[in-house]
């Protein structure tokens, strides 16, 4: 009988590997892949960078040379730009004014790693076909390795399987969002003109002219380059092209983005994915948590992937290690880890939103004194134990103005998002 | 300096670049492109931060930023009305 079975050894995976290893209760990660294997996602907030201390990984970071990732500019189609650097709100915890940009394959793999020297039993290139229950209880998993199928018990499920869901999937408590469909065309070049030197190593998020179009610009490497367009799937649907043709075809649609590519050369394929949002409808169980992708996928317009992932394992971790002292495991014992990660998704989700819904805003309110250290805020991944955010409000009734007056200048760029309730599918 | 001037120079210097070389009090900002959304919220800002004029959310409208002769008569209603 295992202590705790981990499945996926992502990002996720791994943070929650690490902090149970750190408290001394035994885990066995289960990954199907075997590393390094490539993996979107490449922008970090900073926020990340309080769980890369806490499990010991920073030095790690720092030793492999990832990208410093000072902060994120946004290029309107005209060619105007509006920067935010980190260090203008530092935060409490975190000791340097920069987080990362990552080759993923690279990451995952030192994560992943750095889980096992922790004691984390690590076993590749095993698939999980599914979660054994007796009656609601999570037992262990039945698992395909090489070409046996066996059955592991465990005390405690963590799945951390990302976007392949299977827990979610096994259960059927996915729920697939109403509103963001999109679907991303991307791939790495040498050459970008990456623009001017302070801003360089930023990421530069140029704004396209089709309804929630953006391309997003990520250093990899001093060279490497990582550039993708992004687009509601319908989009791309009416394309009828090729990818490359695409990715082409709208490289030309913003000034900013066109001139950085200009002498850029491809390295390799086109990839594309698709990135429609999704949430679980639980997120715990008896004896069983979701984590990360795995749990709840929001649109990637703000580098939050891996930081639910690493908070999710954080308060993941701390519920189990919880269960594992007072012999608790049921899911009510859980309750109060969903409720600390859902509430800071949701407040994810919502700024997420609000910035599609009138994107000129969201430039405003980046250079506006008011707003500016808010939402600064809000782009580190400050997300977690807040009962409210006001200036997700301000933006709210800016919108809701800009609904209501005939004639307002900022009509036209209204996207047809609903913004009036959370939107729940059944 | 009187608003006109100030609006023009602002106008020309910062949001003008690239789309306009001059820019007169009556010309029309929008039809010329001058003032795409971002210029327009920029502006918002100017009027805000450097001449001390809230501007509600309800204003930004075409009959008040369409060019600065509207865009004069419009801080001289908000004036009157603070006053």
């Amino acid at each position: 009988m295992n202590d705790v079975i981990i499945i996926g050894g992502g990002p996720a995976g791994s943070a929650v590997g690490s902090f149970l290893s750190k408290a001394g209760i035994s885990n066995v990660l289960l990954e199907s892949n075997n590393h390094p294997r490539p993996h979107v996602g490449e922008s970090m907030v900073m926020s990340s960078v309080r769980v890369f201390d806490e499990i010991g990984f920073l030095g790690t970071l720092e030793s492999e040379g990832f990208v410093h990732k000072y902060g994120a500019s946004w290029h309107e189609i005209g060619g105007r730009e509006a920067a935010i650097t980190f260090s203008e709100f530092p935060q409490a915890g975190i000791r340097q004014p920069y987080t990362y940009h990552v080759d993923r394959s690279k990451l995952d793999l030192l994560m992943l790693k750095h889980a096992q020297n922790l004691g984390t039993q690590v076993i590749q290139g095993v698939t999980v076909k599914e979660v054994l229950f007796d009656g609601e209880r999570a037992t262990g998993v039945r698992v395909k390795f090489a070409d046996q199928e066996l059955e592991l018990k465990c005390r405690m499920l963590v799945d951390a399987s990302g976007r392949g869901t299977l827990l979610g999937r096994q259960l059927g408590l996915k729920k697939n969002d109403p509103i963001f469909d999109q679907f991303a065309v991307h791939a790495w070049f040498d050459n970008v003109q990456r623009g001017t030197p302070d801003t360089a190593d930023y990421i530069h998020v140029y704004f396209l002219p089709v309804e929630r179009g953006w391309a997003w610009q990520i250093p990899i490497t001093e060279s490497i380059t990582s550039m993708g367009i992004v687009a509601e799937k319908e989009v791309f649907r009416q394309f009828r092209g090729r990818p490359e043709d695409y990715f082409t075809h709208y490289v030309q649609s913003n000034a900013g983005l066109a001139q950085a590519m200009a002498e850029a050369v491809r390295l390799n394929d086109y990839k594309t994915e698709g990135d429609y949002s999704y949430t679980m409808s639980r997120f715990i169980g008896d004896g069983w948590v979701l984590i990360g992708d795995a749990a709840r996928f929001v649109d990637p317009i703000f580098s939050s992937g891996v930081s639910i992932a690493l908070y999710s394992a954080k308060y993941a971790s701390e519920a189990i290690r919880r269960a594992f002292e007072t012999g608790d495991f049921s899911q009510a014992a859980f309750r109060p880890y969903e409720e600390k990660v859902r509430g800071g998704v949701d407040i994810w989700y919502e700024f997420i939103r609000l910035y599609y819904k009138l994107l000129p805003l969201f430039t405003h309110f980046i250079r506006s004194k008011t707003h500016r250290i808010e939402v600064l805020r809000l782009l580190q991944g400050e997300v977690y134990d807040r009962s409210e955010v006001p200036v997700l409000g301000a933006m709210r009734k800016y919108i809701e103005a800009v609904e209501r007056t005939n004639g307002h200048l900022l009509k036209q760029q209204l996207a047809s998002i609903p913004i009036d309730d959370l939107p729940v599918p059944d | 300096m009187d608003t006109q001037k100030l609006l023009l120079e602002y106008i020309t210097k910062e949001l003008a670049i690239g789309r306009a070389k001059e820019v007169r009090p009556e010309d029309d900002l929008l039809a010329a492109g001058i003032l795409d959304s971002l210029g327009l919220m920029q502006l918002v800002m100017f009027l805000e931060e450097k001449l001390g004029v809230k501007v509600p959310d309800e204003d930004v409208v075409i009959e008040n930023f369409q060019s600065v002769d509207a865009l004069q008569a419009y801080l001289e209603r908000r004036n009157g009305h603070a006053a």
